[in-house]
């Protein structure tokens, strides 16, 4: 129960920093997505069952919070979150720099997903996928990676130093 | 149907992936319309409960707040009110001393109890009237009730007041009914007597007022009335007890009656006389 509730503060505190400190540390517009590195590492440890109910649950929330399609970020997050738990610590050991690669899998399976629902219900052209994925969901990826390997670093070399 | 059951229970994460991916596409298959009313029922719906115990806690916080504040105003308004009550009482003495004063054939000099004697057995007590006020020793002093005794040291704006309680304070009274005269007399100031010749009439709850006879009080004052007769030691006499109808305890407010003794006419001449001897 308990960790059901760590992940839930966790959760909130992602989506209040998504909507508020994320945007003042955006670079050329790039912004990390907390909430998806937060659905990462959930999906990561507890496997594909609470990453696709997560997911779904996040999703949702930013669907009512934010004027996007409803559906979308509730579709792309919970099959973000069940394609991730298929790699959780209980099947396979990963190593930070492996997980740092499926963390950028993930934001580009993210965003696909994101982005064919957004085509689909606006009747765009493709075209405008690969440019997205290009321009938009690799930078933000590789600057989430560098957030993760920081909180990769304090995990691992910061956080045992304070409990010494 | 129990296979369907059984068959989501062995397949529970692809049950549940096929249950949200479906409602996931169920969402986006809405029209715009459709989905805005969905988000605000879903909105209202699942953050209700949360917005609801937010506006709860600001409204038990005012509410707190809000007795805090009552509280101190109850505690203002307990003292206020005291202070009323106090003001109520004053004002009824003060209506029945001032319908006295209006009633009463004497010049009156209405006056504060300042000082009582600090002890079980008040004998005196010193009121904020002097002679600047026209008091003179020897006055009456007395309530709306009855008697209470006289001025025996007068100073600038004080003065001092022999209570009747006083065993040296003998003060002449009557019998109303039969005009029986006799001196009321009290031993350390717990009851009060008259000392009557037996074949006087008297009887219980008969009035008791002054004679004008000592010199002091003026005639048909008000002094108590008769609680209980009994046997005096001399079988020629008869005690009777007696209740003042002052409370002796519960004095605030006086009024000096401004008549000189009667004897102090003849002073001049007492006092020539002791200086020719």
């Amino acid at each position: 129960m308990s960790t059901v509730l760590k992940w839930i503060a966790v959760f909130i505190s992602c989506l209040v920093l998504q909507s508020t400190l994320m945007n003042a540390v955006s670079i050329l517009g790039i912004t990390p997505d907390v909430t998806v590195i937060a659905l990462f590492l959930l999906a990561i440890n507890h496997g594909s069952l609470a990453g696709l109910y997560a997911g779904f649950l996040l999703g949702l929330s930013q669907d009512l919070y934010s004027p996007s399609i409803l559906g979308q970020q509730a579709l792309a997050k919970t099959l973000v979150g069940a394609a991730t738990g298929l790699f959780n610590v209980k099947v396979m050991r990963t190593d930070p720099l492996l997980r740092m690669f499926l963390l950028l899998l993930a934001f580009i399976f993210h965003d696909s997903i994101f982005l064919i629902a957004s085509v689909i219900k606006n009747s765009s052209s493709l075209s405008l996928l690969g440019k997205e994925l290009i321009t938009e969901t690799i930078p933000r990826s590789l600057y989430s990676m560098l957030l993760l390997l920081l909180l990769y670093a304090w995990s691992y070399f910061v956080a045992p130093f304070f409990k010494k | 149907m129990l296979w369907i059951f059984q068959f989501i229970y062995r397949h529970h994460t692809l049950s549940s992936l096929f249950l949200t991916v479906i409602l996931s596409l169920w969402m986006l298959s809405r029209s715009l319309d459709q989905q805005q009313r969905l988000s605000r029922t879903l909105m209202f719906s699942l953050f209700y409960p949360f917005q609801y115990a937010t506006s709860m806690t600001g409204r038990i916080k005012n509410v707190f707040a809000e007795n805090k504040k009552l509280r101190h105003q109850v505690a203002e308004l307990a003292v206020r009110n005291a202070e009323l009550e106090e003001y109520s009482a004053e004002n009824a003495r003060l209506n029945k001393l001032l319908s006295f004063k209006k009633d009463s054939p004497y010049s009156l000099k209405a006056a504060h109890v300042v000082i009582r004697e600090p002890s079980y057995q008040m004998r005196s007590i010193v009121i904020d009237a002097g002679k600047e006020d026209g008091v003179l020793q020897f006055m009456p002093v007395v309530t709306q009730d009855g008697i209470v005794g006289k001025v025996t040291q007068v100073l600038r704006n004080l003065s001092l007041v022999q209570l009747i309680k006083d065993p040296s304070c003998r003060t002449s009274v009557m019998i109303k009914p039969s005009r029986a005269v006799g001196i009321l007399e009290t031993d350390e100031g717990d009851r009060y007597y008259i000392r009557l010749r037996s074949h006087e009439d008297v009887a219980e709850n008969d009035t008791i007022i002054t004679s004008g006879l000592g010199g002091i009080f003026p005639p048909g004052l008000n002094a108590g009335k008769v609680d209980l007769i009994a046997k005096d030691k001399n079988p020629l006499f008869k005690r009777v007890y007696i209740k003042p109808f002052v409370n002796f305890d519960r004095i605030e407010e006086v009024f000096v009656i401004l008549l000189p003794p009667q004897w102090s006419a003849f002073q001049s001449e007492k006092d020539s006389l002791i200086t020719e001897e």
